[in-house]
């Protein structure tokens, strides 16, 4: 079971690549999109390995927020931008 | 016995710290930090610590960056103070464009304030409502001998500036006839008090 989470880890490495190497802000953003939901997804599988169902109900609750952060930070970095 | 992949997950968090270091823009530094938070996160789960992430996801990662990019985008500004009229005229979109380069340069904004007529507009600066103001007249002038000089005056702006920093930044790195530079050191009224 731990190769798919080496798989995983792997995977989270290229949106981590791709937020260093990227200068347009909005391309960082589609990076912690990605980062945000792959971490939670990873929380929700270790939750499973270990069977221990509050990591499971906080990375369910995270998975929420990361969304809920992201839309927020995208609105506020919109009206940068316009003005 | 500690798996494998939990050192790994471990490695992530100095490699992201490190990018959040060496990242010089402060709206993109935000962004790494909240990946930063995601990272750390996930960290604190492997490492059996519950009710940490969750605290780090709701304060750290949604609460402190939203907060501040209201802070950086309210402080990181250029307000410039302009006469109304003055907005529609082709030479001084081209000064506000260069303007804009210079600035954006520094992370800074340029925020555009009009005022009516030329006596509001210096009381803005004096007032320290406005960092700057930018005329065709000139601000250590009295305001009416402007107009017996002619027609290459009209051509030229003044830009007065009251913050010592942006006046340095926009000597060195604004090259452009159509405006004069000029200090202004304000009187501070708070502080004589």
């Amino acid at each position: 079971m731990d190769s798919i989470l080496i798989a995983m880890i792997l995977a989270l490495l290229i949106p981590i690549y791709e937020a260093w190497q990227d200068d347009d802000i909005w391309q960082k953003m589609l990076a912690f999109a990605s980062i945000a939901t792959k971490t939670s997804i990873m929380m929700l599988v270790i939750s499973v390995l270990r069977d221990d169902w509050s990591i499971g109900v906080v990375a369910v609750i995270i998975l929420c927020v990361g969304n809920a952060g992201l839309m927020l930070l995208a609105h506020l970095i919109k009206r940068i931008n316009e003005t | 016995m500690i798996d494998k992949y939990v050192y790994i997950i471990v490695a992530l968090l100095p490699l992201s710290a490190l990018m959040l270091v060496f990242q010089t823009n402060p709206y993109h530094a935000l962004v790494i930090r909240a990946i930063l938070g995601a990272i750390a996160a996930l960290v604190y789960i492997v490492l059996g610590a519950a009710d940490v992430a969750l605290t780090e996801a709701l304060v750290g990662t949604m609460l402190a960056v939203t907060l501040y990019v209201v802070a950086v985008r309210s402080s990181l500004v250029l307000r410039l103070g302009i006469l109304k009229g003055d907005g529609k005229t082709n030479s001084f979109t081209e000064l506000i464009a260069s303007l804009r380069k210079v600035i954006n340069r520094h992370y800074l904004r340029l925020e555009l304030i009009e005022y009516p007529d030329f006596l509001t507009l210096k009381q803005a600066l004096v007032e320290r409502e406005v960092h700057a103001i930018c005329s065709q007249q000139d601000y250590s002038e009295p305001q009416n001998q402007n107009s017996a000089t002619g027609i290459e005056i009209e051509q030229t702006y003044h830009t007065a500036i009251r913050v010592r920093r942006l006046f340095e930044i926009l000597q060195t790195e604004l090259t452009l006839p159509e405006t004069t530079l000029t200090y202004v050191s304000v009187f501070n009224r708070e502080d004589k008090h």
